[in-house]
C-alpha cells in the first residue's frame, strides 16, 4: 500500500501564470456581470496584472538566481532564468498592447473588453510556453496563446481584411500546429518520453542506432516552431494578417507571439535536442538566411508602412534565428537581448503606426508619412530613432542586438550566414531609408493634413520604447548579463 | 606655451571630453527654443570652439619624446560581456587629424546659415563632430566601427535636409553605398576578435594594439579579414571604382555638409587604411598593396581626367578629390616612411584646401545661385579678393612648392618611386592634369569679360574672410613650415613601418639605395627605358 | 657679407607683402617706387655678397647659409638655405640689376592702369622666385623658385585677364611648364634615391668624385633636361612662349627674355658633373636640340609681323644657342652668352614695348615705319640692341655668339655650320624688324585692307539705296500718270525712268570696279595703297590715325633703355677670348665647373677665321634685309612665306590635337563614369528590385499558395534531416 505521492508544486513559480490567466478570467465575469462598465476599467485592469506580473518577475529572478533552477509539477513546468526573463518580455508586450488598445478601440469604436481578456489569455499561453518543461505542455500553451490571437486578429468587426487576416491566420496555423504535434509524437516515439529532460538524458545516454524518426520529428517540431515565429518558408501568412489585423493586436503578434516562439525554440531545440545540434543547426541556418532575404528584399517593394514592418519583422525572425542556430550560451544569450530590443522596437513602432494610421486604419501607405516631420516633428523624430534602431545603427539597442547575434555566429564560425545577414541589413536599411525619406525630405501632397492626436497612453509606449532603445544602445551592460545568466536549464525530475 | 605644456600633465580625460563636449552641445541645442536661430548658432559655435581649443591644447601637450606609444589614453569597460571597451588615444597618426576635425567644424558652423530648421542642423553637425573624432581617438576596434558607422546618420540627414538639387537621391546613395562597404568590416572585426582569443585562450578583446601585436591570425585567414577592412574603407576614400557616391553627395549637399565630407570624412578611409589595415595585417597589406597602388594610381589619373571635364563646379571639387586621395592611398600603400608620411600630410593637407575650395564655391554660389562653370565669367573683374583667395588655394591645391599642397603629394611620390619606379613615373604626371583642370575652371569662372549678374557680383565679406583665414594661414604656414607637423607624425609612422617589416618576412622598407653602387640596376632599368 | 645672402631674396619678398597687404593707399606711382626700391636693395645686397665672395681665395669660394628645416621626412631632410658661389651670383646680379632696372621702367609703362599696384606685387613675387631658384642650395628649393617663377609667368601673362587670349596664354604656359616640371621631379626623386640628399654640395661633389653610375646619371641629366626645355622653351615645348606675349611688355622682357626663361640652362650648368656622367649621347641631344630650336626659331622670325613675336622667337632662337653650348661643354660661354642676351634682349624688348606704347598698343609692323625721328632714344638704343644681337663686333653680343660657335666647330662643323646659319637669319629678321619699325615710310596713317573694305561695302550700299529710291519715284510717277492725261507729268514720267536707269549704271560700275580692285598688301611697303574712288568713304579712325603723332616714353622709361644699351656695348668685356687674363667669366666661374669645362683644341688662326666667317654672316643677314626692306631691290614677300608666319603649323597642329581627339578622350572618359561606372551601381539597385519582384508573386493572398509555402518547407526539412540519418 503506497502512499500517493502528489506532485510538488512551486507556488511563487506559478505566479505570473496564475495572475494573467485568473486576471483574465475575473475580467471576462466582471464585464459580462456589470451592465455599466466604466470605459477605462478593462485597460487599467490589464494594465495592472501586467505591471503586478512584471514586478513579480523581479523577486522571481533573484530567487532563481539563489536556487538555481528548478522543475515541478512532476517535471511537467520549470522555472528558470529564461522562464522569468520571458515572462518579463510578455508583460511589458501585455502592458505596452493595453496602453495601445484603449485609443484604438475609441478611435474605431468597438466593443473593448474581449480583446483584453484575450490578451491576458494568450500571454498567459506564452508564460505556459517559456516555462514548459514537457512537449505537451508546450504545446497546450502554444494554443492558448494562437487561439488567442487568432481571434484578437478578427476583432475590428468592420474590417473585411481584419476578418480575412483572422481566418488566414487560423487555418495556416492549425496547418503548422499540426505538424508540431506530429513531430512530438514522432519524438516520443523516438526517445519513449515527452519529457523535455528525459528525451535530452536519453539522447546524452545512448546512441540511437536507428534515429530516423527522432530527426524527422525534429524537422516536424521545427516547422511548427518555425511558423510561430513566421520563418521563411513559414511566413506567408505574416503579410497578410499584419495588414489586416488591428494595429494593437499586431504589436502584440510582432512583440509577444515571436518572444514565446523563440523561447520554446531554444528549449526544445538548443536544450533538449542540443546533442543534435549538428543535424538541425544547418536547417536552422538555411531557414534564418531566407528569412533575412526574403524579409528584407520584398519589404523593398511595399509602398504600405505597416506592411513593411511585417516583412521587417520576417527579417528579424532570421536574425534572431542565427541565434538559435548558434546552438551556444552566447547565442542563446543573444536571442533574448534581441526579443527584449525587438518587444520595444516592435511595440514602439506600431505604437507610431497605429496613430498615423488614422481612423478605419486606413492611411498606412508612404504618403500617409510624407512631410510627418514638418507636422509632427516629435513623433516623426521618436519613430525616426525607432526605425534607425530596427535598422541596426549603432548607439541604438537594434545595433546591439544584431552585434550580440552575429558575435554569436562568428564564434560558431558559421561566416556565410554572417555575411548573407549583413547584406540583407544593408537591404533593410534602404526601406527604413524610404520611410525616413518620406517624413522628412518630400512634402505631404496636401498641407491641410491636419496634426493627428496622439493619446496619452500610446505617448508612453513610444516614449518608454525610444528611451529604452536608446539606453540599451549606450549602456547595454545590463541587458547583456541578464541575458548570459538566463540561459535555460533542464532540471531532471 | 611652458604653461600649458604643464597643464599637459594635469589628469584630465581630455579625449573623453572631446566626445562629450560635442554630444552635450547637441543635446543642448536640441532643448533651446526653436525660435531663437541666432542663440542656436551661438551655442553650436561655441561648442565646436570649444572642442578645437581641446584639439589644439591637444598638440601643444603631446610629448615628442615620448616617440610612437599612445598619449592621453583612456580606458573604461564598456560592453564586459564582449571585451568591449572605450579605449581612446592619440599617437602621431590620428593627432592631426583630429586637430584638423576641431579646426574645420567652427569654420564650417560660422560660414553658412542652415536657411530652415536651424535646430536639428546644428544638433546633427555637433553629433558629427562627436562621431568623427570617435573615429580618430577609437583604438578599440569596436568603438571604431560604432563610430565609423554612426557618422553616417548626420551626414545623411545634412545632405538630405539642407542639401539642394536631388538630395534625397545623394543622401540615400551615400548612405547605402557606405553602410554596405562597411557590412562586412563587422564580421572581419568579430573574426579577428574570436579568432584572436582561441589563438591566446584569453578573453575577448577589440583592443588594437593587443591585436595587432599579437598578429594571432593565420596568413590565409588575415588577407581575407583585411579585404573585409579594406572594402569598407575603399568606399569611404573612395577608390576607383568605388567613387560614384562622392560627386553626387558632395555636390548635393549644403556647402558645410561638403566641407565636413572632403575636409574629413573622406579622411576616415584613408586613417583606416594606415591604422587599421596597414597595422593589423602588415601581410595581408603588403601582399595586397600592388591592387590598391594600381587603383590609387588610376584614381589620380581618372579622377583628374573626369573633373577636368565637369561643368558644375562643384562637382569639379569633388572629382578633384577623387585624384588627391589617390595619392594618399598610393603614399601608403608605398610602405616607407616618405610615403606614409606624405600620404598623412596630404590627408591634413587636403582637408585643409579641399574645404577652402568648398566654401569659395559656396560664397560664389550665395551670390550667383549657380555652379554651372559656362554661367559664370570674368569674376575677378567684379570680385578681387575673392579671386585672389581663390588664386592662393588653387595653387595650393595644384601642389605649388611653398603651399601646403606640395609637401604631402611630394613625399608620396618620393616614397612611390622609391618603392615602385614606373608607379611613380606615371603618378607625377597626375600633377600636370591638376594644373589642367584647376586652371581651365579658373580661367572660365574668373577671368574673361564679365557680363550681367557676374559684373556685379559682391566682392568677398568681412565676415567671409575671417572665416576663410585660419584655412589661408594654413596653406601658407604648412607649406613653408611643416616641420611641426612632420617631427609629430614621424615617430608613429616610423614604429609602422617597422612593425610592417618585423611581421613581413623578407620584407625591408623600401627606400632610397644610398650610395651609387646599388643604383646600376635601377637607374640602368630607367635610363634605358626613358627616352 | 655672405650670411647676409638671405637679403637677396628677402626684398622682393618684403615688397611683395607690403604690396598686397599694403591697401589702397599704395596706389599709383608709390607702389611702383616701393617695387623698384626693393629691387635695388636685393642689387645691392647681391653686389656686397658678390665682393665678399671675390675677396675670397678661389676654392673658398662657396658659402651654404642654412635658414631652417623645411621638409625633414623619413631619411629626406631639405633644408632652406642658400648658396652663394660664383654661379649664383652671377645669375642673382643679372637678375636683380635686369630686374631693378626693368621695375623702373614699369612705373612708365603701366601709368594710368587699373591694377597698377597688383602688376607691381606680381613682379616682386617673380623676382622673390626667381633668386630662390638661383640661390637655393638644393634641387628641391630650386624646384621651388621654378615653379613659383611658373606661377608669376602665368598671372602675369593673364594679368588683363579680362581678355580670354591673354587668360588661355598663362594658361598655356603654367601647363607646358608643368610636362617640364614632371621631368624635373622624377630627377628629383633619383636624386634623392641615389644620394640620399638633394643638396648641391653633396651631390655634386659625390658625383664629381665618379662614383655615380652612368645609368643614373644620365637618368637625371635626362630628367632635369626634360625640365629645362619646359622653362627655357626648347622644342617641343616652346609652344607657350610666343603666346605669352600676350602679357605687358615689360614682363616679356624680364620674365621670357632676361631672366626665367634662362633658368633651364642655368639648372643644367649646375648640375654639369652629372652630365659630365651621363651617357655620351646625353650631352649630344642637348646640344642638337639647342642647334635645331635655335634655327627653327629663327626661321619663323623671318616671317612675322608681331613686333613681340618677332622678339619671342628670336629668344627662343637665343637660348637655343644656349644649349648648344651646354652641349658642347661650353658652359662658360653658356653662362656668357646668358648674360649679354639678358641685356640686349631686355633692351630688345622694352624699346619695342616703348614703341607700341607711343603706337597706341599696336604691335604689328606694318603699321609702323619711320619712327626714329618721332622716338629718338628708343630708336637710338634699339639701333643698338639689334646691332648687338646681330652679332656685329664689338658688340655684346658678338662675343658671346662668337665663342659658342667656336665652341660648336670643336664639337663637330654640322652645329656650327647651323649656328651660322641662324647667325645670318637673326642679322636678317633684326634687321627686317629695325627697317619696318624706324626706317622708311611712316605707315600709320595709311588705309588698312580691313578698312578699305569698308570703304567699298559703304558705297556700294550707297548706290544701292539711290537705286531703291529712284525705282520708287518713278514707280509713284507712273502711278499718278495713269490717273491724269497732263503732258508735263508724261515728261515727268521720262525723266524718273532715265535717273532711274543711270542710278543703276552707277550702281553697276562700283560694284565692277570693286570686282577688279587690286589687292591691297598687308605690308604697304611701296607707298600708301591707291584706294581709288572710296577714298572720300574710309571710316574716321582714318582720318584720326593720321593726325595722331606716335610720341616718345618718359624718361622712366627711357633711362633702362640707355643703361642697357650701354651694357650692350660693353658686356663683353667681361669675357674677351684672347688671353687667360681677360676671360675673366670663365676664371670667375671655374669652381662651379668641377672641371667640366671643355677646352678648345682648335688653334687660333681657326678662331680668327671662325669670327671672320661669322661676322661675314651677319653683314649679308642685314644686306639682304636692307636690299628687301630699305632698298626694295628685292621683293621682300619672297621671306614671308605663309608657313614660316604659321610657324610651321606646329603649333596649329597641337592644338588641333588637344582640342580634337585630346578634348574628346576626356570626354569620353567623363561619359564611361556617369555611365558605366555610375551604371553599374545603379544597376546594382534595380536588380534587387526584380529580385523582389520574382519573390512578391508568392505573396499573392491565396492561403493555398501560403499552405503550399509551409507544405514545401516541411517536406525540405524532413528530407534534409532524414538524409543525415545512420542507416
Amino acid at each position: 500500500m503506497s502512499p500517493v505521492v502528489t506532485p510538488e508544486v512551486i507556488w511563487w513559480a506559478l505566479l505570473p501564470l496564475l495572475v494573467l490567466s485568473v486576471g483574465g478570467f475575473l475580467l471576462l465575469t466582471i464585464a459580462s456581470l456589470v451592465r455599466r462598465l466604466p470605459e477605462a476599467l478593462p485597460q487599467a485592469w490589464t494594465v495592472v496584472t501586467g505591471l503586478i506580473v512584471l514586478t513579480a518577475t523581479v523577486p522571481m529572478w533573484d530567487r532563481v538566481q539563489s536556487d538555481g533552477p528548478r522543475s515541478f509539477l512532476g517535471g511537467m513546468v520549470a522555472v528558470d532564468g529564461s522562464t522569468v526573463l520571458v515572462t518579463a518580455i510578455l508583460s511589458i508586450a501585455v502592458v505596452a498592447t493595453a496602453l495601445l488598445a484603449r485609443p484604438y478601440l475609441r478611435r474605431e469604436d468597438l466593443p473593448g473588453v474581449e480583446l483584453y481578456v484575450l490578451l491576458l489569455m494568450s500571454a498567459a499561453g506564452g508564460v505556459v510556453m517559456a516555462s514548459a518543461d514537457d512537449l505537451i505542455v508546450l504545446f497546450l500553451g502554444l494554443e492558448i496563446l494562437s487561439i488567442a490571437v487568432y481571434v484578437m486578429a478578427a476583432l475590428h468587426l468592420r474590417r473585411i481584411e481584419s476578418q480575412e487576416a483572422a481566418l488566414k491566420y487560423f487555418v495556416l496555423g492549425a496547418f503548422a500546429s499540426a505538424f508540431l504535434l506530429y513531430g512530438m509524437a514522432l519524438i516520443y516515439g523516438a526517445t519513449g518520453s515527452t519529457r523535455m529532460a528525459h528525451i535530452s538524458g536519453y539522447l546524452a545516454s545512448t546512441i540511437l542506432v536507428q534515429d530516423g524518426m527522432l530527426l524527422a520529428g525534429i524537422a516536424l517540431l521545427l516547422v511548427g516552431l518555425a511558423f510561430k515565429v513566421a520563418a521563411v518558408p513559414f511566413h506567408a501568412w505574416t503579410p497578410d494578417v499584419y495588414q489586416g489585423a488591428p494595429s494593437p493586436v499586431v504589436a502584440w503578434m510582432a512583440a509577444g507571439v515571436k518572444t514565446a516562439g523563440f523561447a520554446a525554440m531554444l528549449r526544445v531545440l538548443v536544450v533538449t535536442l542540443g546533442t543534435h545540434a549538428s543535424d538541425w543547426r544547418p536547417a536552422v541556418a538555411v531557414l534564418a538566411a531566407a528569412s533575412m532575404v526574403v524579409g528584407a528584399w520584398v519589404a523593398v517593394l511595399q509602398t504600405d508602412v505597416k506592411r513593411m514592418l511585417a516583412y521587417s519583422s520576417i527579417a528579424h525572425a532570421g536574425f534572431i534565428l542565427l541565434g538559435v542556430q548558434a546552438a551556444s550560451e552566447r547565442g542563446t544569450a543573444a536571442v533574448y537581448v534581441y526579443l527584449f530590443v525587438y518587444t520595444l522596437l516592435a511595440t514602439g513602432s506600431f505604437a507610431v503606426i497605429t496613430t498615423v494610421g488614422g481612423r478605419g486604419d486606413a492611411a498606412h501607405g508612404l504618403d500617409a508619412y510624407r512631410g510627418l516631420a514638418r507636422r509632427q516633428p516629435v513623433l516623426a523624430g521618436a519613430f525616426t530613432v525607432l526605425l534607425l534602431g530596427q535598422a541596426g545603427i549603432p548607439f541604438t539597442g537594434g545595433f546591439v542586438a544584431k552585434l550580440g547575434v552575429l558575435a554569436a555566429v562568428v564564434e560558431g564560425r558559421t561566416y556565410w550566414v554572417a555575411m548573407v545577414a549583413m547584406a540583407a541589413a544593408a537591404v533593410a536599411a534602404f526601406v527604413y531609408l524610404r520611410i525616413l525619406v518620406a517624413m522628412y525630405l518630400e512634402a505631404p501632397e496636401s498641407d491641410t493634413a491636419d496634426r493627428t492626436e496622439v493619446p496619452a497612453g500610446t505617448r508612453v509606449v513610444i516614449g518608454v520604447a525610444c528611451a529604452g532603445v536608446l539606453l540599451i544602445g549606450l549602456v547595454p551592460g545590463f541587458l547583456l548579463d541578464i541575458a548570459s545568466d538566463a540561459v535555460p536549464v533542464l532540471v531532471g525530475g | 606655451m611652458a604653461v600649458l605644456a604643464a597643464a599637459a600633465d594635469v589628469p584630465f580625460a581630455v579625449l573623453p571630453a572631446l566626445l562629450v563636449v560635442p554630444a552635450a552641445g547637441a543635446l543642448l541645442v536640441v532643448v533651446l527654443p526653436r525660435r531663437r536661430p541666432e542663440l542656436l548658432k551661438l551655442v553650436a559655435v561655441a561648442t565646436s570652439m570649444v572642442v578645437a581649443a581641446m584639439t589644439v591644447w591637444l598638440v601643444v601637450a603631446f610629448d615628442i619624446d615620448r616617440g610612437a606609444e599612445m598619449q592621453f589614453e583612456f580606458r573604461h569597460s564598456w560592453i564586459a560581456d564582449l571585451g568591449i571597451q572605450w579605449l581612446l588615444a592619440v599617437d602621431g597618426i590620428s593627432l592631426f587629424l583630429i586637430v584638423l576635425t576641431g579646426i574645420l567644424f567652427p569654420i564650417a558652423l560660422l560660414a553658412v546659415d542652415p536657411g530652415h530648421d536651424d535646430r536639428a542642423y546644428f544638433a546633427w553637425m555637433l553629433l558629427l563632430e562627436a562621431g568623427v573624432i570617435g573615429v580618430f581617438c577609437a583604438m578599440d576596434l569596436m568603438v571604431f566601427f560604432l563610430c565609423f558607422e554612426v557618422v553616417l546618420v548626420p551626414m545623411y540627414f545634412l545632405i538630405g535636409r539642407w542639401g539642394h538639387g536631388n538630395s534625397a537621391y545623394a543622401a540615400t546613395k551615400f548612405f547605402l553605398f557606405t553602410m554596405a562597404g562597411s557590412a562586412l568590416m563587422l564580421i572581419g572585426i568579430l573574426a579577428l576578435a574570436f579568432l584572436h582569443a582561441d589563438a591566446t585562450g584569453g578573453g575577448l578583446t577589440f583592443d588594437l594594439v593587443e591585436l595587432a601585436e599579437a598578429q594571432s591570425l593565420g596568413t590565409t585567414t588575415a588577407r581575407w579579414v583585411f579585404l573585409s577592412f579594406a572594402l569598407a574603407f575603399a568606399v569611404k576614400v573612395p577608390l576607383f571604382p568605388l567613387h560614384t557616391w562622392l560627386p553626387d553627395a558632395h555636390t548635393e549637399a549644403p556647402t558645410a555638409g561638403s566641407v565636413i565630407l572632403a575636409g574629413v570624412l573622406l579622411k576616415l578611409g584613408t586613417y583606416g587604411f594606415l591604422r587599421f589595415g596597414l597595422y593589423l595585417f602588415p601581410e595581408a597589406s603588403h601582399f595586397f598593396a600592388p591592387v590598391f597602388l594600381t587603383l590609387g594610381l588610376v584614381g589620380i589619373i581618372y579622377g583628374a581626367v573626369v573633373a577636368t571635364m565637369q561643368r558644375d563646379l562643384k562637382r569639379l571639387v569633388a572629382y578633384s578629390s577623387v585624384a588627391h586621395l589617390g595619392f594618399i592611398v598610393l603614399g601608403t600603400f608605398a610602405l616607407n616612411t616618405e610615403g606614409i608620411e606624405g600620404g598623412l600630410l596630404q590627408m591634413v593637407n587636403h582637408g585643409v584646401s579641399t574645404a577652402a575650395l568648398f566654401l569659395l564655391v559656396g560664397m560664389i554660389y550665395e551670390r550667383r545661385h549657380t555652379r554651372q562653370i559656362d554661367e559664370l565669367g570674368g569674376l575677378q573683374k567684379s570680385a578681387p579678393v575673392l579671386a585672389a583667395v581663390f588664386t592662393l588655394v588653387m595653387l595650393s591645391s595644384i601642389g605649388l612648392p611653398g603651399l601646403n599642397g606640395f609637401v604631402g603629394e611630394f613625399l608620396v611620390l618620393v616614397g612611390t618611386f622609391n618603392a615602385h619606379r614606373w608607379l611613380a613615373i606615371v603618378a607625377t604626371g597626375g600633377v600636370i592634369l591638376a594644373a589642367l583642370y584647376l586652371l581651365w575652371a579658373y580661367q572660365r569662372v574668373f577671368h574673361g569679360p564679365a557680363e550681367g549678374a557676374n559684373a556685379e557680383m559682391p566682392d568677398l565679406k568681412l565676415r567671409e574672410g575671417l572665416v576663410l583665414a585660419p584655412l589661408l594661414v594654413l596653406i601658407v604656414a604648412m607649406g613653408v613650415y611643416p616641420k611641426p607637423v612632420i617631427e609629430r607624425m614621424e615617430p608613429s609612422v616610423d614604429a609602422l613601418v617597422a612593425h610592417i617589416e618585423t611581421h613581413v618576412d623578407g620584407f625591408h622598407e623600401p627606400t632610397s639605395r644610398f650610395g651609387a653602387d646599388i643604383v646600376v640596376g635601377e637607374g640602368g632599368d630607367d635610363a634605358g627605358d626613358d627616352h | 657679407m655672405l650670411d647676409l645672402v638671405w637679403l637677396v631674396p628677402a626684398f622682393p619678398l618684403a615688397g611683395f607683402l607690403i604690396l598686397t597687404f599694403g591697401g589702397r593707399r599704395l596706389g599709383e606711382p608709390t607702389a611702383g617706387w616701393l617695387a623698384t626700391g626693393a629691387m635695388a636693395g636685393s642689387f645691392l645686397a647681391t653686389a656686397g655678397a658678390f665682393y665678399d665672395l671675390a675677396g675670397r681665395d678661389v676654392h673658398d669660394r662657396r658659402s651654404v647659409t642654412t635658414l631652417f628645416e623645411w621638409v625633414p621626412a623619413g631619411d629626406l631632410t631639405v633644408d632652406v638655405g642658400f648658396l652663394a658661389d660664383p654661379l649664383s651670383l652671377t645669375m642673382c646680379l643679372f637678375v636683380t640689376g635686369v630686374g631693378a632696372l626693368i621695375h623702373l621702367y614699369s612705373i612708365g609703362y603701366m601709368h594710368g592702369d587699373a591694377d597698377f599696384r597688383r602688376f607691381f606685387a606680381y613682379l616682386n613675387l617673380f623676382a622673390f622666385a626667381m633668386l630662390m631658384l638661383v640661390l637655393g642650395d638644393n634641387l628641391l628649393l630650386t624646384f621651388l623658385g621654378w615653379e613659383g617663377v611658373g606661377a608669376c609667368s602665368y598671372l602675369l601673362i593673364s594679368f588683363w585677364f579680362t581678355d580670354e587670349a591673354n587668360a588661355s596664354a598663362g594658361k598655356k604656359a603654367f601647363i607646358t611648364n608643368r610636362i617640364g616640371d614632371w621631368g624635373f621631379m622624377l630627377a628629383i626623386f633619383m636624386t634623392f634615391a641615389t644620394f640620399g640628399t638633394v643638396a648641391y654640395v653633396d651631390v655634386l661633389d659625390t658625383t664629381a668624385a665618379g662614383t655615380v653610375a652612368t645609368s643614373t646619371a644620365t637618368f637625371i641629366a635626362l630628367m632635369l633636361f626634360v625640365g629645362a626645355i619646359g622653362k627655357s622653351a626648347q622644342f617641343p615645348l616652346f609652344l607657350w612662349l610666343p603666346d605669352a606675349m600676350a602679357g605687358p611688355t615689360p614682363v616679356s622682357a624680364l620674365i621670357h627674355a632676361a631672366t626665367m626663361v634662362t633658368s633651364g640652362i642655368y639648372l643644367l650648368t649646375r648640375v654639369n658633373p652629372i652630365i659630365a656622367d651621363a651617357a655620351d649621347w646625353v650631352p649630344t641631344l642637348i646640344a642638337w636640340t639647342g642647334a635645331g630650336t635655335a634655327l627653327f626659331a629663327a626661321t619663323i622670325a623671318v616671317a612675322q609681323r608681331d613686333i613681340k613675336k618677332v622678339l619671342a622667337y628670336s629668344t627662343i632662337s637665343q637660348l637655343g644657342y644656349m644649349f648648344l653650348a651646354v652641349g658642347c661643354g661650353a658652359y662658360v660661354a653658356a653662362v656668357f652668352h646668358m648674360i649679354t642676351h639678358a641685356f640686349f634682349k631686355a633692351l630688345l624688348f622694352l624699346g619695342s614695348g616703348s614703341v607700341i606704347h607711343g603706337m597706341g598698343g599696336d604691335q604689328d609692323m606694318a603699321h609702323y615705319g619711320g619712327l626714329r625721328r618721332l622716338m629718338p632714344v628708343t630708336a637710338g638704343t634699339f639701333v643698338i640692341g639689334w646691332l648687338a644681337i646681330a652679332g656685329v663686333p664689338p658688340f655684346a653680343g658678338f662675343w658671346s655668339k662668337d665663342e659658342i660657335l667656336a665652341y660648336a666647330w670643336n664639337e663637330s662643323p654640322l652645329l656650327w655650320a647651323v649656328g651660322l646659319v641662324t647667325a645670318v637669319l637673326t642679322a636678317f629678321y633684326m634687321t627686317r624688324l629695325v627697317i619696318l619699325t624706324f626706317f622708311g615710310r611712316h605707315r600709320y596713317a595709311d588705309p588698312r585692307p580691313d578698312e578699305v573694305e569698308e570703304a567699298w561695302a559703304s558705297a556700294i550700299a550707297v548706290a544701292e539705296e539711290a537705286v531703291v529710291a529712284a525705282a520708287a519715284l518713278a514707280a509713284a510717277v507712273t502711278a499718278s500718270e495713269a490717273a491724269t492725261d497732263e503732258p508735263d507729268v508724261a515728261e515727268a514720267v521720262v525723266a524718273a525712268r532715265a535717273a532711274h536707269e543711270a542710278a543703276v549704271l552707277e550702281r553697276d560700275g562700283i560694284v565692277a570696279s570693286a570686282g577688279e580692285r587690286p589687292e591691297l598688301p598687308a605690308l604697304a611697303l611701296y607707298g600708301a595703297p591707291d584706294i581709288g574712288p572710296v577714298a572720300d568713304r574710309l571710316p574716321d579712325q582714318v582720318a584720326t590715325r593720321s593726325d595722331h603723332h606716335p610720341h616718345e616714353s618718359p624718361w622712366t622709361m627711357g633711362l633702362p633703355l640707355v643703361v642697357l644699351a650701354v651694357l650692350s656695348v660693353l658686356g663683353g668685356l667681361i669675357q674677351l677670348p684672347f688671353s687667360t687674363a681677360t676671360k675673366r667669366l670663365e676664371g670667375w666661374l671655374e669652381p662651379t665647373l668641377f672641371g667640366n669645362e671643355v677646352h678648345l683644341s682648335v688653334g687660333t688662326g681657326t678662331l680668327w677665321v671662325l669670327a671672320a666667317v661669322a661676322v661675314a654672316g651677319g653683314a649679308v643677314g642685314i644686306l639682304v634685309a636692307v636690299a628687301a626692306y630699305l632698298q626694295r631691290r628685292v621683293d621682300h614677300r619672297a621671306f614671308e612665306q605663309p608657313i614660316l608666319a604659321d610657324a610651321w603649323r606646329f603649333d596649329r597642329l597641337v592644338s588641333n590635337f588637344m582640342g580634337g581627339p585630346g578634348r574628346a578622350g576626356f570626354e569620353a572618359t567623363a561619359n564611361f563614369d556617369s555611365t558605366v561606372v555610375d551604371g553599374a551601381v545603379e544597376s546594382v539597385a534595380t536588380m534587387v528590385k526584380a529580385e523582389a519582384r520574382l519573390l512578391r508573386r508568392f505573396h499573392n493572398g491565396l492561403v493555398r499558395t501560403y499552405a503550399a509555402g509551409v507544405g514545401v518547407g516541411a517536406v525540405g526539412l524532413v528530407v534534409w534531416f532524414l538524409s543525415r540519418t545512420s542507416f
